[in-house]
Formats: structure tokens, sequence, C-alpha cells
């Protein structure tokens, strides 16, 4: 079996490519870190892989407004590109900022060429940068390829203009469309986002947004609470852990609802429930085999 | 205020060919402004330039309308915001912009932007986008800030001076922007343009100074005036010296050979007092010292004992390291590179520095931090042939705003100082992509003298390097004569200009505006991308950054490995013209690293890829002399050996004697409960969340105990621990100790403290207490006695007793000393008024857990768990939150035994290894009482404990502090095994229960005190005064 090719892309201010990188490896992809400039000025680059990632970060510094100028970046040297990539159905990911840049490029909700775009990430409104773990809600039968399957996450946040806007209004047509492809939904409301949405996909499901970030669960002592929910019990194993004695660690079983996904032969447990990032980039590579 | 309110309008005048039109931009909001709130702040822009192309690219901008459309693409989100524009020369517009404001019922309107040569971050990436959209590079931005000040403000501040003295530090910072208020009828109404709208803020600096010489042909009071006047820190024995080498027959004859003149150029004198400042040569650690100990208790009786102490670094923290090298063969690299370097396992090693930013962020908060966070994150990078940052720590002290706190025209207002420091933290580890591991506050009214940052930086290196085919060390340098001297990243401006000599002196009226800098975390991320790719594909053969003292420090530095240097200014970019040469040898702008390379072709190759500005600025040999050329001409000529080894030693004064110590204590107050209360909602106790949350503590996905840990992401942990690497199990614990509340009373004591808090804090986490490595970073008032500062010889007797506490805790410990720095000059002296911060060691510590799974944080875990209190020291209310609440004094201070300290950490390591430990939490502040209440908030269950200490009073037994105590949970199945272990160290107080309830018993079984859950963890979420 031949792995599904992702391309990474880094430099500009773009800072979690290391671990995004390391989890799409994990998961069983041939990863490619590609650096702003080479794919701008290679863009074939794009016909051999079946996965974009823009990683989080903060291209530009966030000057302007987050993801602004690398969304302008990439629309003046690979628009076509990226919307062939797109049709013919490769898997576009970005996340935190990446998720910023995609929306700049108006390549959510909507991703054909004509669309106009009709969100906004803004400003959290409580008007300050915030990194806290939440707990999501995938929406019954999402059509994103990403999230298949998967009914509850939890995942960090880190950014400060995560706040959903719907330029005609909460109450306009536009916002309908946007409900029908949100992907994740907070439990709390943490940054004023519009009906509390945490991704975007499109209407094909292979582009998606997503503020919170999959890269950062992808091992059981990731998640802030893994000391507290290990104690008395067998700890979390590092990486997915495997069901001990039909005993499901207590970790897990909070977490529940994961899906059961087989890991890569490569790696040393073979199946479990998982970390719900990683649970999120398998689906990926189930997509695509 | 003058100043602000003054506009230059000398650029309009001047015609030339750079003599384009401003374009003047406002991005407004779509819905409507609300005249009755406060204030509306929006962007506003200034751009210069050619608006028309000459690139054929499709979205080049043809005309102004086409410029205006794709600025409006630009800078604007077009679903929420409009774009206003105007040609500065045209008045109309802009008055329309004013008459519709007033309309909407604004009175007045500001427009605030930085001063010429203040770094803008923001306005340089527009440049970038611009030109990406077609514009013709060489395009300028400017940006700033509107604000359109609503009825409340206008009837709060009737005055215009009301109004701006209101938004000083608020709005605008006088050292870094112009804020000039309009009122808007008048510009509304006005026909023939306005003269006191801000156009593009131009550098226009007169021709550059021509190189001078001077003479050093003085008397020493001369000497010692012409030091001062020239801003160059240096002594009355430094400029003799000085005179000296220039009187020198041998080096008077190289001078001539290359044509100079007998006395030093500028340049030189400027390189010289830089590499002699405090802030680069440690002279007050270096100095010999007589120190007289008025109460040397090695006899029967004190008596008074004098010693010399040749160096305190050499006696005390040298001395340490060097003790301790036979036990720890991980140790790489110690002292010598721009941060201690440690070996992690057989492909890589780990290094950690910390710094400190005091001055610039007494002055100038956001950028003095930020350059602190990014200076760190250099220094980093320029550990052996470059280093990956892993991870940001912070130590913040400050004075906690109060009404009393002193006030003086020169001094920010505390919350502006806070507010600032906080946010340029912010900017420069979120942007920069390092995740934010661990840090402290403390709040102490000394601080207002000089607020205290401390940043640092831990990497990850390659041991090996591979270098023209050759496998070389990772953790050192390889520079050869030949190798070609290459400056990276940002340019050449006034900026920082002095930042080395102004940081070793006290902050006075006339203190250089020039040192403030802003830095810029977008740039500098490049500059660190660039730099790791460089050295894997072997380009680099040496590296240094560019921090105190500019070029004249790294290429300075640098040129001792090969035993000389040659740089030419005349290939060094600068930001504008019109700087000096000794300007720019000095000039501390950020974002720079020194690099030595034999492939200068290849790594301009790749800088092009990074964006990063490469630059060929000379080259290095061996003649033994660091030379400089600038218009062709040599400019600088000096011997490197004299540069580096030439300053003469100080010589020191040093007197200690304890301070007398009274005890006024009250008696037990009735309600305990109420007393935990307010403590939990101290400043210096309560929680940090609002400022953790800011931080991003888990980017580069390597983090395993966080900040706030356990069931509701609030636990606060004691010490952090990541991973190093994305394939390896095994983890990196970082800690800090901090505790200056002892130095009043014995900087010996404070020494040790800090140390066991360090070490401590990691112990609890999980370390292995004989992996530890520790970091020295003093903060002291001038311990230089002289008129104005005449009890500089107790302050020095305190720096002479926390070197032999630090000593005896490093070597009680096996702790070897990696990296340090001093910063000797914490003082405000305006003339009138002179304060003194308390003296401060920060110990910062980093060790290693064999695999992060064993991990542990403090939360309290499962009900019916025994609850324990371990402890090798006495405590005392001396120096305790509690008793500096109430300023009550006590007798006796804290004791701590180091042998049993490290035995009971070391026993606990193996425990905590063998899953034998449910949850370890040191005692800081607040004593037991707070630390069995934080570990109830963290976890949401309950405590019932006993006080059986009849010796104490109740308070003292819940509140009094001391080093050396742990609070530990186990399974009462291992009681007895445990107990047999920890022996005379361990105290049972009673058991974890599931009721929420924090509930103390007297000994005799009467209840102390009952509190729940909920009112504690709402006092201790009491808010800070951060934003």
């Amino acid at each position: 079996m031949t792995k599904p090719k992702a391309i990474v892309i880094h430099g500009d201010g773009i800072n979690c490519d290391a671990e995004t990188s390391f989890a799409f490896e994990y998961t069983g992809f041939e990863v490619e870190r590609q650096h702003v400039s080479d794919i701008l000025s290679a863009s074939q680059l794009l016909s051999v892989a079946q996965l974009l990632v823009i990683p989080g970060g903060f291209s530009f510094g966030d000057e302007i407004a987050s993801g602004k100028i690398l969304a302008l970046k990439i629309k003046n040297s690979l628009q076509e590109q990226l919307h062939q990539f797109i049709d013919r159905g490769g898997l576009v990911l970005g996340i935190c900022n990446g998720f910023q840049v995609l929306v700049q490029m108006g390549l959510l909700p909507d991703s054909n060429r004509k669309a106009k775009p009709t969100v906004s990430l803004a400003h959290n409104s409580g008007g300050k940068f915030i990194n806290k773990w939440v707990s999501m809600q995938v929406p019954q039968d999402t059509h994103c390829f990403f999230f298949k399957g998967l009914t509850q996450i939890e995942l960090p946040i880190r950014h400060g203009e995560g706040r959903l806007v719907v330029a005609g209004g909460d109450d306009s047509a536009e916002a309908d469309i946007v409900r029908s492809r949100a992907v994740l939904r907070y439990d709390e409301d943490v940054n004023g986002s519009f009906d509390g949405i945490a991704g975007l996909t499109n209407d094909k499901g292979n582009v998606c947004g997503l503020m919170p970030h999959p890269e950062a669960f992808v091992r059981w002592t990731q998640h802030p609470s893994w000391t507290a929910v290990g104690a008395g019990f067998p700890r979390p194993q590092l990486g997915p852990a495997r069901h001990q004695g039909g005993e499901t660690p207590p970790l897990q079983r909070q977490m529940k609802n994961v899906g059961v996904l087989t890991m890569p032969p490569r790696d040393r447990i073979a199946c479990a429930d998982i970390p719900h990032g990683l649970a999120i980039l398998q689906n990926a590579a189930k997509a695509l085999n | 205020m003058m100043q602000a309110q003054t506009i230059s309008q000398t650029d309009k005048q001047k015609p030339g060919k750079q003599d384009f039109p401003v374009l003047c931009l406002a991005v407004v909001p779509k819905k409507k402004f609300d005249a009755k709130v406060d204030i509306v702040q929006f962007p506003l822009y200034w751009i210069t330039g050619e608006f028309t192309t000459q690139s054929s690219s499709q979205a080049a901008p043809q005309g102004l309308d086409a410029a205006v459309s794709v600025l409006q693409e630009i800078l604007t989100d077009p679903l929420q915001e409009d774009l206003l524009w105007a040609i500065d020369t045209s008045a109309d517009r802009r008055s329309s912009w004013a008459r519709q404001w007033h309309e909407q019922g604004f009175a007045l309107w500001a427009e605030r932007q930085f001063l010429p040569g203040v770094t803008d971050n923001l306005g340089k990436t527009i440049e970038e986008a611009l030109t990406v959209s077609g514009f013709a590079s060489g395009i300028k931005v400017a940006s700033g800030a509107g604000f359109l000040f609503g009825l409340n403000t206008t009837i709060n501040y009737p005055s215009l001076e009301s109004l701006i003295e209101y938004c000083r530090y608020k709005h605008f910072h006088p050292l870094a922007d112009r804020f000039v208020v309009h009122e808007l009828d008048r510009v509304a109404n006005e026909k023939t343009g306005n003269q006191d709208l801000l156009t593009f803020p131009r550098v226009n600096l007169p021709a550059a100074k021509p190189v001078e010489v001077i003479s050093l042909d003085l008397n020493e009071n001369q000497l010692e005036t012409l030091s001062k006047e020239r801003l160059l820190a240096l002594s009355a024995s430094e400029m003799q010296a000085i005179k000296k080498y220039y009187e020198d027959r041998s080096v008077q004859k190289i001078r001539q050979e290359h044509a100079l003149p007998k006395w030093p150029t500028d340049v030189e004198l400027e390189i010289i007092a830089q590499t002699w400042s405090e802030h680069c040569k440690h002279k007050i650690f270096n100095a010999t010292i007589n120190f007289t100990n008025k109460y040397a208790s090695d006899g029967d009786l004190p008596r008074e004992k004098c010693t010399v102490i040749n160096s305190l670094y050499k006696t005390y923290i040298q001395a340490a390291t060097e003790a301790l090298k036979p036990k720890r063969s991980d140790l790489l690299s110690v002292f010598v590179d721009n941060a201690g370097v440690v070996r992690w396992n057989n492909k890589w090693a780990v290094c950690f520095k910390v710094e400190t930013h005091n001055s610039p962020s007494a002055l100038e908060p956001y950028g003095g931090a930020l350059t602190g966070i990014l200076g760190v994150n250099r220094d980093v990078l320029g550990t052996g042939l470059g280093a990956k940052p892993l991870f940001n720590t912070d130590v913040f002290c400050f004075a906690y705003p109060h009404k009393d706190l002193v006030q003086r025209q020169t001094m920010l207002p505390p919350e502006a100082i806070i507010a600032g420091v906080r946010k340029g933290v912010e900017d420069g580890g979120n942007k920069s992509g390092i995740a934010t591991v661990n840090g402290a506050l403390y709040f102490h009214p000394g601080y207002r003298a000089k607020p205290l940052v401390y940043c640092g930086t831990g990497g990850i290196l390659p041991l090996e390097v591979e270098i023209d085919k050759k496998k070389v060390s990772g953790v050192e340098k390889h520079t050869q004569p030949g190798d070609t001297i290459v400056m990276v990243g940002g340019r050449v401006g006034k900026d920082g200009i002095h930042g080395a000599t102004f940081s070793s002196e006290a902050l006075h009226e006339g203190s250089p505006v020039s040192a403030v800098q802003i830095g810029d975390p977008f740039t500098q991320k490049r500059v660190l991308d660039f730099v790791i790719e460089a050295r894997d594909l072997g380009l680099i053969t040496g590296i240094t950054d560019n921090g105190a003292g500019g070029l004249s420090s790294s290429v300075g530095e640098m040129a001792e490995i090969t035993s000389g240097a040659l740089l030419n200014l005349d290939n060094v970019p600068l930001k504008y013209p019109g700087l000096a040469a000794w300007e720019i040898v000095v000039s501390e702008a950020q974002e720079r690293m020194t690099i030595s390379t034999r492939r200068f072709a290849e790594l301009k190759e790749l800088a092009v890829k990074h964006r990063v500005e490469v630059t060929d600025i000379g080259g290095f040999d061996q003649r033994g002399k660091f030379e400089i050329v600038h218009q062709g001409k040599t400019v600088a000529m000096l011997d490197l050996k004299f540069l580096h080894k030439g300053a003469p030693k100080m010589m020191l004064e040093a007197e200690w004697s304890p301070p007398p110590v009274k005890a006024e204590l009250g008696s037990v107050p009735n309600d305990l409960g109420q007393e935990v209360l307010q403590l939990l909602s101290d400043p210096n106790i309560c929680s940090r969340e609002a400022i953790i949350r800011q931080y991003d503590h888990e980017v580069q996905g390597l983090s395993v105990i966080k900040p706030l840990m356990g069931a509701k992401q609030q636990a606060p942990c004691d010490a952090a621990v990541i991973k190093v690497l994305y394939d390896d199990d095994a983890g990196l614990v970082v800690s800090n100790g901090i505790c200056p509340q002892y130095s009043q009373y014995d900087a010996y004591l404070m020494a040790l403290c800090a140390v066991d808090e360090a070490v401590r804090n990691a112990v609890c986490v999980g370390a292995d207490p004989e992996s530890l490595s520790i970091l020295d970073n003093f903060c002291w008032p001038d311990p230089v006695h002289s008129a104005r500062n005449a009890d500089g010889k107790e302050k020095l007797g305190q720096l002479v007793r926390a070197c032999q506490g630090l000593y005896d805790a490093a070597i009680a410990y096996s702790c070897p000393l990696i990296s340090g720095k001093d910063s000797m000059k914490n003082d405000f002296d305006d003339g009138t008024v002179r304060l003194s911060i308390p003296p401060t060691l920060l110990i910062s510590a980093m060790g290693r857990i064999p695999s992060v799974d064993k991990a542990i944080s403090m939360d309290f875990k499962s009900p019916g768990d025994s609850i324990y209190l371990l402890s090798a020291g006495t405590t005392s209310l001396a120096g305790s939150q509690y008793a500096i609440n109430k300023n009550w004094t006590a007798l006796e201070l804290p004791t701590l035994d180091l042998v049993k300290a490290k035995v009971i950490y070391k026993i606990l390591h193996e425990q905590i290894t063998n899953d034998m430990i449910k949850s370890c939490h040191d005692l800081s502040e607040g004593g037991l009482a707070i630390a069995l209440a934080e570990c109830i908030i963290g976890s949401g269950l309950g405590a019932t404990v006993s006080l059986a200490l009849p010796e104490l009073r109740y308070d003292a037994a819940l509140f009094a502090e001391g080093p050396g105590r742990l609070l530990v949970t186990i399974d009462p199945v291992h009681e007895s095994e445990c107990e047999k272990l920890w022996g005379s160290a361990c105290l049972k107080l009673g058991q974890v229960s599931d009721d929420g309830q924090l509930k103390v018993f007297e000994a005799g079984g009467a209840p102390l005190l009952t509190l729940g859950v909920e009112e504690m963890t709402s006092a201790w979420k009491t808010s800070l005064p951060i934003d």
C-alpha cells in the first residue's frame, strides 16, 4: 500500500509545521514540508499530493488581519492550481492560522471558483488570545471527510482571532449555509463565534478549516487532565493506548465516542480508542485510501 | 507633551527625488460609530512611493484609483470595514472625514503614529504585501491609529491637555509615538489644508558626522567628564587604562602604519566602552572585594572577619560547577557560549539561557519585554552552531499598583508597566512559535525602582554537524581565518544605541531616547527558520547574536576565536542614511545574527528563499586585531587582547552584618478560615490563569505537564515537563525559584531558598534531582559605594552572602550552574528621589524525567489517599506572606537542612518513578494552608487534616513559610513503607476527602477551620492588575 502524500507548508511565520508534520507522518502519510516560497514557485508540487495542510502560526505576524497576507500570496500565484487540486478531490486542511488563510482566500464555506467570501474570523469577543482545551461536538452525519464517524472531541484552541462572523448577519441565507457546513461546535462560548462554530468545511467536504489544533492531541500525555484521570488506574500510555484486559482506561472512557480506527501497521500499538486529533487525521488517511 | 503636539512639516517643504505624494488612509468599521461610547479606535496608514508599477503582474495597479482598490483589498475586511483615503496635500478629503465624524457627534479626533525610526512591524508587512500585489518596490508604509472621543471622555477630560494626559501610556507612549489631538469642528471647516494633521514620519537625519578623533590628553577629572558626556559609562581608572594603551609605543607604531591618529577615534572609544560595559564584562562579579563580615560565627562568639574575594564569579559560581563537573559528564559547554549546553542523548544537546531586560522595560515596557524575549531567543539561536528554541520562561517582579507608590515625572504608572510587559512577552513568544511553559510573578513595592523582566529560553542542538564533508561538534564554533563575516536579519538604525552602557547605569532624566526599541518577531522567526536550515546544510561555521553592543560585541567576540577580524562598515545595510560610523558599530537594532561561513554564495541563495537579508560585512583573520573600515579608510584598529583583557579590575568594599530583627506579632486571629481566603486572593498567591491563557504554552506539540492541569484545567503546576523530541519518551523539566522576601533578612538565606525552590518544584513533577542544572540571574541595586549610593557596601555585602548561599546550595544539591547573568544597576534616581529594588536572585532549573508518562501533577487524586507533610527545614512567620500582609515580623528565620532535603528529594523521585506518589506540591507563599487549598482547588476534592504541631501558634502552623517542604499524597496501603523511607522528615496530616472541603482540626480534635472548594476557588481566582 502506498502512503498518501501530504504537503505541509512552512515559513513566513507559520509555526506549527513541525508537530503537524509529525502528526501526519505518525498517521501514515508521506509528508513533504515545503517552504511557502518553494510551493509558490513550483506549483506542480500540488499535482502529486493528496493533502495540503496549512498549519497554525502567525503568518506575517498576524499583521493587518490574521492569515490575510499569506492568503494574498497564495492567491496571487497558486489560485488556479489550488482550485484544480480541490476539484479533483484533494483534501485541504487549514488549522488555526491556516483556517484564517482559507477564509481569507474565500475557500470556506464555499470553495467553487465563483464563490464570494461570506465569513471572517474576527478578534475573540473577550479581546484576548486564548490557549485552552475545549470540548466540542461534531454535527451528526457531517459530510466532511475529516470528521466522519466522530461525535465529541476535545482539543486545544490557541488563537486571538477565532470568532466566526457571517457578513450577511445571523439570519441571512448565507448564515444557513454556514450552519450546514459546520464541522465542530464549542460546548461553551469561548470566543463569541457564530453558532459556536469552531470549524467549517466546503460543500464537498474536502476542504476543512479548524480553529482548534488536532495535531496537538496525538498522544494521551498532551491532554491537560491526563495526570488526573490516570490516578489509581493504569496510566494512559504514550501515543494511542491499548485496551488493557477488557477494561478501558478511564481517560479513554471519558473521551467516549471517538470511533474505532485502525492504526497503520508500523505503529507499536495495534488499535484502540485514540486521541482525538489523531482520529481526525486518521479519517483523512482513510478517505484517501 | 510639546513633542507630541508640534509636527515637523519639513518633509513636505523639501522637494527631492523622493517627493512622492503621501496617501492617508483610515480603515473604519461599516457599522456607524456610536458617539455615546468612550473611545473608538481604528487603523490609520500613511503610504508614500510610486503608486504605479513596472511589473507585468495582473494585479499591478494602474493609477491612483487602481492603487486604492488594491489597498482596500489588503487593508480592509470588505465584509466589515470601509477605507477612507486622501492625498495629504488635499485638504478637503480629510476635512470630509472630520465632517462625517463631527456629524455623528464626536468632538475630538486623535492621530497616533510611530516616531520616525521606531520599528513599525505592521507598516513593514504591508510594504511586503503591496510588493506581492504588484506595487513597485520601495513603497513605504507607516501604520498608526485614529481615535474618536465620545461624549463621556470629553466630559471627563474637558481640556486637550487633560485628555492627552489621560491617553499617555494608555493609548500612546511618548518615547515611541506621536500623538496629536484635533478639534473636529475646526478640521471639518478647514479650507486650506491642515498644518497639524500628521503626514508620513520620515527619518530626517542631518548628514552623518565624520569620524572624530578624541584626545585623551586629559587629567583624571576631565577623563571622567568625557566618559559621562559621551555616555561611555567608563570609570576614571578604565579611562586611564585606555589612555595608557594609546600612549604605548608599539600601539602608536601600528596606528601610524594604518594612517590612524595617535588618540582613539570615536569608533574605537565606543567599542571599548561597549566591550568593557558592566552589561558585557560583569565587572562587579569579577572585582576584587574586601568583604567584612561583622558577624562571622565560626568561633564561640560572633566576631568581625575580613576576607579578600578574588572575583565572586570565580570563587562561588565557576567553582561550584568545577567541583561538580567530575560527577556530570553531560555538561558540554558552561559559561562560555550564549547559553549553557547539556547533553540530552547520543544525538542531541539541550541548552538554556535566562536574561533580564529591566531598564528598557522601565522606559517602554512593551518594546522592552518584547526585545527581551526575542533577545534571549537569539542567545539560544546563537549557541553552538545554532540551537532551535524549544520553550520560553518568564518571571516578572512588579510593584503592585497602589496609590502610595512613588510617582515621578519620568516614571511610568505601574499599571502601564505591567500591561506593556505582559503584552510584549505574549507577542514575543506567541508570534515566534515558542511555547511559554513556566514562569512566576512576584509583587513587592521595592520594584517601583525598576520592574524585573526575566526572559528565558531553552533550545535543542545537534551534537554533530557536517561542514565541508567533515563531522564537527555542533556545540562549538569552528570559525577559521578566511571565513566571511555575515550579518543576517534586520537592518541597522539608530535603535538601541548605547543599550549596553545604558543598562549599566541608573535610570535618570537624560536616559537616551534611542534606547527604545521594538522587536519584530516575524522577521526573527524567518531568521530562525533560515539559521536552522543553514546549520543543517553545513553552511555555518560559527554564530552569535547581535544583542548588547551590536556588531561591536558580536564581531569583537567572534574575532577572539580566530584572533582577528576586519569589519567593513560600507557593506552594512542601513535603515536610513545619516548614521555615524560608531553608531553603525554599536547600534543594537534587533533581529540580527552574526555568522561566519565558508560558503557565502550558498548561504545567500538560501536566504532568498527565507526572505532574509544576509550581507558579507568582512572577514575573520589571525592578525590579533579588530579592524574596522569605513568609506574605504581604517577607522579602528584595536588590539584584541587589550579589548578583551585590558579592563582594569575593580576593587570594591563589602560589609555584612545581620540586620536587627524585632519580633512584632499580633494575636492569633479568631477566624483563620477568613485568613486563608484573604491569602488565596493575595496578588502573590492568586491564580495566574489570566496571564497563562494569553501565552501559548503548547505550540510545537511537546507539552506534558502544562502550567494548569487537573480535571478542570486549574491545578497550578509546580514545574513544566515537555518532550524534547517527538519520538523519544524522555522529558525535560523546567522550574524556577525566586525568594526576594528573604533578602532584607539575609541574602544567603534568599539564595538557599531560591535554589531549593527551583529544585523542589522540579522534583514535584518527577524530575531526577541528580540530572538538574541551574542558572543564576542576579538583579541587584547598585552595589558600588559612592556619595549617591551611601549603602553600596552593604548591598555588595548582600551580594557576597547571596553568592555564598548559591555556592553552598549548588554543591549540596549537586546542581551545577551552567549559565547566568547579572543586572547590577536596578535603581531609580532622578536627582531628587533614589529608589532601589530588593536584591533578587532568580534560579532557573532544567532537568530530566526518564519517561514523561511518569510525570505527576500537584492536584489531589483520590478520596481516601493519605496526606503527608515532608520537611527538611524549619519554618517562620518572618518573610511569610501572612506576616507581610499584617506588617508583622518574627525573630527566627526559617532554616534548611540541605543534606536532609537532598535525601528526601532523591527518595521522592524514586517513589514517583515507581508510581507510589499520587500528588506532590511544594509549600511556598502562604505555607501549608495555601498548599492544601491549591491541591483542593486543582482537584475539586477535599482534605481532612489535623495539626499536631503543639509548639506553634495555629496561624504559624498554617501560614509560616520555609524551604524544603512538600505536601504529598499516597495510597494508604503504602503508608508504612513510605513512613519508613521518609523517617523523621514526614508528618501525617490526614486524608483526601470527596466532600470538596478543607477541614482543619486542632491536635485535640476541636475544629479550627472549614472552607468549601467554591469559596476557596473564587477567592483564588481574584483578578490580577493585568488586562
